[in-house]
């Protein structure tokens, strides 16, 4: 355990001296917000609920699924970078799990977006955005809770597209198109309940729904506790999914790999 | 360097064509990979498409600009952006040219130096992918947004792309300038530029005063698609410019390229370069 806990420090350090790079990403996320918001403000002008709930919680939704992704940010080339560079021989020989080494390094990007990014975002969006507070206490502990597991769930699906480095040389494209799935299919981009219903269907089937669309809907108080329930077990059932899928890859993996040079 | 031979258009242009069709054959020694990632980018900027179709359907009309009326207004980005990976990648990839010493290698060449600096790169992957976005937006909308495509308006929306795609070049070049002190503004470039068009995709009315000043005075994105756009679907703003506004894009464009390509040869004199 400790030695991975070490791999999570190395992360965050590593992630210390090129910190230029998540100072852009505060500012990405910031204008995100900020663009959504204007769009939001003058659809609701017309209406002319512009204070009203309706707009606190399109905006609160939007805000928070921001907030989410700029933490929800892993190292996706990771593993690519060790099978092309040929260091995954190392990896390999070395007492410890090459898989739970991975997830150590990304949950140290984690924390330290969360230390970097998700601190000044978080300010903006209380003070200048003014989001709605959960909806009570216990709600906020189910939130955390669900934004825990939807992490695992997006960590477990990208894993599975990350193994595929094995396979093919650049995985740029795989990558690419899985984000943009990502992002249509889990209700990040716009409140789910202004979706057409054939959409919102398709977010509730699929496992992406579980990344971000399930803890906003939690944090809003639009599920009824039994659902909670429910939907938090769903994502436990699509984390185990992908990690049985995963793990079937990683295996094959190892019986495949041939690293040049010697 | 003084000294050069000069080469007319028509041969300029034929060894433009030269170097494209010698990308065009490396990139086509990697057919399966280049056309993914043509499809990648594709659905990457799909991303933002789909989130203005679904604000769209769902509220059929913002502040006056309806569905199609808002894809038209972005398929100016797309369209002009795809030309310009493709003619002005080497813009896009100068820092790259500086680091590796390609550049050092161009400077003994007899041809000038932005020439070759433009020459040289084609990026098909990205016009694909964009182009096939813009194109898209462009036959979903160009007929049913009431604009008459005459010959009138069939010049000006070549103007109109021919200049954003310089504007953008400028902007692009604004930080080349840099990398001849050795400075990479790579980030903060693609940071300024991206945002910016992030704003650039819905009418510039949404926003506040603040931002519509930047985007026409420091960042013109406005003349890339929102005036042209304005003057396009007849919206009452246009009243006070009419029929020339679509022209005012080629115009920022070349006033924003002479600007910077001043900046560009001053720091070119004062480049010295990588090796040794």
């Amino acid at each position: 355990m400790r030695t991975y806990v070490e791999f999570a420090k190395k992360a965050i350090q590593n992630n210390i001296v090129y910190r230029v790079n998540s100072y852009a990403g505060i500012i990405n996320t910031i204008v995100m917000i900020f663009v959504n918001i204007a769009i939001w403000r003058a659809i609701y002008e017309e209406e002319a609920t512009l204070e009203g709930l309706q707009f606190r919680l399109v905006i609160t939704y939007i805000v928070l699924s921001f907030l989410m992704q700029s933490i929800f940010v892993m190292d996706e080339y990771l593993i690519q970078y060790k099978v092309r560079s040929g260091s995954i021989s190392t990896d390999m020989l070395r007492p410890i799990s090459f898989l739970g080494y991975v997830f150590s390094h990304n949950i140290g990007v984690m924390l330290f977006r969360i230390i970097i990014q998700l601190t000044p975002a978080l300010l903006v969006a209380i003070f200048f955005v003014k989001i709605l507070p959960p909806f009570s206490p216990l709600i906020a502990l189910y939130f955390a809770i669900s934004v825990l597991l939807g992490y695992l769930v997006l960590y477990s699906i990208n894993l599975v597209v990350w193994l595929t480095s094995f396979w093919y040389f650049e995985i740029f494209s795989f990558i690419t198109i899985k984000d943009a799935a990502v992002m249509i299919l889990s209700g990040a981009l716009l409140p789910i309940w202004f979706m057409p219903n054939w959409l919102y269907n398709l977010v509730q089937i699929t496992p992406f729904g579980s990344i971000y669309s399930v803890p906003i809907s939690i944090y809003l108080g639009q599920l009824p506790e039994t659902e909670i329930y429910t939907k938090i077990l769903l994502q436990i059932i699509w984390i185990i999914v992908f990690q049985v899928i995963g793990r079937l890859l990683w295996h094959c993996a190892q019986k495949r790999i041939v690293v040049q040079g010697g | 360097m003084d000294k050069q031979k000069m080469f007319t258009i028509p041969e300029l242009t034929k060894l433009f064509f030269v170097h494209t069709k010698l990308i065009a054959k490396t990139t086509l020694e990697y057919k399966f990979h280049r056309s993914l990632i043509s499809v990648a980018i594709f659905c990457r900027e799909m991303i933002s498409i789909v989130t203005m179709y679904l604000i769209m359907i769902r509220f059929v009309s913002i502040k006056g600009w309806d569905m199609n009326e808002m894809l038209f207004l972005y398929s100016f980005l797309f369209i002009s952006y795809s030309l310009f990976v493709f003619v002005f990648a080497g813009i896009r990839d100068f820092d790259a040219m500086v680091q590796s010493g390609e550049l050092d290698r161009f400077l003994l060449r007899p041809l000038g130096l932005i020439y070759q600096v433009i020459a040289s790169r084609a990026d098909f992957s990205a016009t694909l992918g964009h182009g096939a976005v813009g194109v898209i937006l462009l036959i979903k909308t160009a007929g049913s947004v009431g604009i008459e495509w005459n010959l009138r308006n069939t010049l000006a929306y070549i103007a109109v792309i021919l200049g954003g795609t310089v504007i953008q070049a400028s902007l692009f070049m604004v930080s080349s300038c840099f990398s001849f002190w050795t400075v990479n503004t790579t980030n903060l470039r693609n940071l300024v530029f991206f945002n910016a068009r992030r704003f650039a995709a819905y009418p510039l009315s949404f926003y506040p005063g603040v931002i519509r000043y930047l985007l026409i005075f420091l960042l013109p994105f406005a003349f890339v698609n929102y005036f042209p756009s304005l003057y396009f679907l007849n919206k009452p703003e246009v009243s006070i410019l009419g029929g020339w506004i679509p022209y005012l894009t080629p115009v920022v464009g070349a006033v924003l390229f002479f600007l910077v390509y001043t900046f560009w040869k001053f720091g070119l004199k004062h480049y010295s370069s990588v090796g040794n």
